[in-house]
């Protein structure tokens, strides 16, 4: 069966690492060309990864493929995907799917207008894991949740190409809109729709790079999400249910899993697993993502991760930066405290 | 206050952890218009808070400089060597701090605050110790090549090229602390530090905020130009309290320090690099091979030690997959009950480091820069517990 031809638009970090590794081992599609407004870079990263064409301008992939992955700097995500989605062109977005909500829904406007696949890529919604928490919840194994907490946090080491992510006019938000963006995701997965949300952050005219959240859900569950990029957290999520609590790491593809009910001594750590299949990596999670997109072009179906997905944690981001407060740094002496409590 | 508002500043090594609390008040407090070179953005998260300009590059690359210093009045120069080779690091040490200061003339700086060392006068001995003291040769590529970069922005100081100011700060702790904040706390939980003598020679500890208050004023005080100076807490501070005051904020638990002579601690190093001689490969080795070594590895405190070897030489691709295996769950980690922590063996290098009781003298700091140190250890520690309770580390 022919491939599909994918493009690949930015040559940065994630597409040298996930994205054209994952094509290179998916036996549904290729990448037809690279595109990157640095010549010289597209066309070192076409050679490494056998691409036979490059371009430095994402237009002329128009025509030329099936659908475009956009691994482009993050103000860059919603007006080209819907530049291609009006074209007929597919995209599966890298995250955080766009800006904005008013972005978020240009896009599923042009996906829907021209029946076009627009995924979005948030990539842990692929890990087993993420499914078998999703199921060991909805079956009430844990009794009646009464709380969760999840903390997540890295100090990074994530080669970029650029600092784009150190501006707010390309980045559009800090670490919430860059690595929150996966949790919120998985907590929405999990626990369903959100009624309101506390969330502060340590942003003083810039970026944030700690935050952190009160959320209450819909089914009226509270619990609170802890997203740092100057900290090594935790990595997990815990949640407290009224017969047993479960911890999953996070920000792995095959974390450990554990489940204690009560206070009990003896409980369960494991990997969640498919009968016979092997640890799940980070490439073979890429892979399920092509995979994935490829069979949604290909068939006219919707892709696993469809743009109305991507738009929930988008809500959730949006309504914390609406309601932000000032983080509480509690090493800094009263003085400077109180200004920086006062947002001063 | 010192009012830098609309002043155009620059500053390397921002995003360590003295950098980086320099260029929150200079934002904050002073209101100044900081530009900052950065190698990689993923380090910069803590400086990003701010409406600061970014410039990536590297210190030692003068066209990066040129670029990133343009037009600023003020430089202060934090940047180290702290990856590759030990040889690597002096030579970023060397060439970068020559790179900032001719930068800084073509820029037409009004002034250069070089951050230097306690360290480049050597091995000290007891009693008092002043700048008039000689510098020496510490034996380590750090403290021999700060050496160097210090003596050079003296000599271009003096020759009137641009002017520079020198501090020479003891052991730096605080919130985002490295070497002396987040390092003894690992080692602390890893194992039980060795106080040489009981670990009653001097630490000199100066907490992050005085360090960076002396740095603002040697950056617009007259008579500052040309000259270094020592900069370090209100009291002297013996290793002892120091460790103990580290040791504290882990809570109750085992022993986390351990008194021996100079002598024991070095026959301890000896005795400890006979038996692990051949440990790093064999290590190595059942790790690629062994899924049930590497669980069982994952759940040990000897860990942080080779996290600390691996995030220097293993790519990218690897570290990520080791990291989310060491993501944490309930049964992982397991303090083992009641047991001894190993005792971590120090160089004998460091041992000779934890001898001497010198008493660091800041009155030239006093005077001609009015520096006067606002936190006790006593203070600092507490601050330093809040931030290290946030971060995770206690």
């Amino acid at each position: 069966m022919q491939k599909v031809r994918l493009a690949v638009l930015g040559c940065g970090a994630v597409a040298q690492i996930n994205h054209l590794p994952a094509i290179s081992a998916s036996e549904l599609a290729e990448a037809a060309v690279v595109v990157d407004a640095d010549a010289a870079r597209a066309r070192e990263v076409a050679a490494r990864f056998g691409v036979p064409e490059t371009a430095t301008d994402y237009r002329e992939v128009v025509g030329r493929v099936d659908g475009a992955v956009v691994a482009l700097p993050n103000s860059l995500h919603a007006p080209v995907a819907v530049d291609l989605l009006r074209q007929g062109v597919a995209v599966l977005g890298e995250k955080p799917m766009a800006l904005s909500l008013r972005e978020c829904d240009e896009m599923i406007a042009a996906a829907d207008a021209s029946g076009a696949a627009l995924a979005v890529g948030l990539d842990f919604r692929f890990f087993d894991s993420t499914r078998f928490v999703k199921d060991l919840l909805a079956e009430g194994l844990l009794g009646e949740l009464r709380s969760f907490d999840l903390r997540q946090g890295v100090i990074p080491r994530w080669p970029f190409a650029t600092d784009f992510l150190l501006r707010k006019e390309t980045a559009g938000g800090g670490v919430l809109t860059d690595f929150g963006v996966h949790v919120l995701d998985l907590l929405l997965v999990w626990l369903g729709d959100w009624e309101s949300v506390d969330y502060r952050d340590d942003a003083m005219g810039g970026l944030e790079s700690d935050c952190e959240l009160r959320l209450r859900m819909l089914s009226g569950l509270e619990g609170t999400a802890e997203v740092s990029r100057t900290r090594n957290l935790r990595n997990t999520c815990i949640f407290e249910g009224d017969r047993a609590s479960l911890e999953v790491g996070i920000w792995h593809p095959d974390p450990p899993i554990t489940l204690r009910f009560g206070r009990r001594e003896i409980g369960l750590a494991g990997k969640a697993r498919r009968p016979g299949a092997p640890e799940l990596s980070y490439l073979d999670v890429f892979v399920r993502q092509i995979d994935d997109f490829a069979t949604a072009i290909r068939e006219g179906r919707e892709p696993f991760i469809p743009g109305r997905e991507g738009r929930r944690s988008q809500a959730l981001i949006e309504a914390c930066y609406a309601a932000r407060k000032p983080l509480d740094v509690p090493w800094l002496e009263p003085a400077e405290l109180a200004g920086w409590r006062a947002g001063a | 206050m010192i009012d830098l508002r609309g002043r155009k500043v620059f500053v390397t090594g921002a995003t360590g952890g003295i950098g980086g609390r320099l260029v929150e008040r200079l934002v904050r407090h002073h209101g100044a218009d900081v530009r900052v070179l950065i190698r990689n953005p993923s380090s910069a998260a803590r400086l990003a808070r701010f409406p600061l300009t970014f410039h990536m590059g590297d210190v030692t690359r003068s066209e990066d400089l040129d670029r990133a210093i343009r037009g600023s009045e003020l430089v202060f120069h934090c940047a180290y060597g702290t990856t590759g080779s030990q040889k690597h690091h002096a030579w970023v040490n060397r060439v970068g701090t020559e790179r900032v200061l001719e930068a800084a003339h073509r820029a037409g700086a009004a002034r250069v605050v070089h951050l230097s060392t306690l360290m480049v006068y050597g091995r000290t001995g007891d009693g008092d110790l002043d700048e008039t003291a000689p510098r020496r040769r510490f034996g380590n590529a750090y403290s021999d090549s700060k050496l160097e970069a210090e003596a050079m922005a003296l000599q271009y100081s003096r020759s009137g090229r641009v002017p520079v100011a020198v501090l020479q700060p003891t052991a730096v702790y605080g919130p985002y602390g490295g070497v002396w904040t987040t390092k003894p706390l690992q080692a602390l939980k890893a194992g039980r530090q060795i106080l040489v003598n009981g670990g009653d020679g001097f630490a000199n500890a100066v907490y992050v905020d005085d360090l960076v208050s002396a740095m603002l004023l040697a950056s617009v005080k007259d008579g500052a130009a040309g000259e270094a100076f020592l900069i370090s807490g209100p009291e002297p501070v013996s290793w002892r309290e120091l460790y103990e005051r580290f040791a504290r904020m882990l809570g109750p638990g085992p022993e986390r320090t351990v008194s021996m002579t100079a002598a024991e601690a070095r026959a301890h190093y000896r005795k400890h690099q006979r038996e692990t001689a051949h440990v790093h490969q064999e290590l190595l080795r059942h790790f690629k091979q062994d899924q049930a070594f590497r669980d069982r590895l994952m759940a040990t405190r000897e860990l942080f030690a080779l996290r600390e070897m691996a995030s220097s030489i293993l790519p990218e691709g690897l570290q990520q997959k080791i990291k989310g295996r060491m993501s944490g769950n309930a049964f992982a980690s397991p303090p083992r009950a009641g047991g001894e922590l190993p005792i971590l063996p120090l160089t004998p290098e460091m041992v000779d480091f934890y001898i001497p009781k010198t008493r660091v003298r800041i009155d030239k700091a006093r005077r001609i820069l009015g520096y006067e140190p606002a936190f006790s250890l006593k203070r600092g520690m507490e601050l330093t517990e809040q931030w290290a309770r946030w971060a995770d580390l206690v």
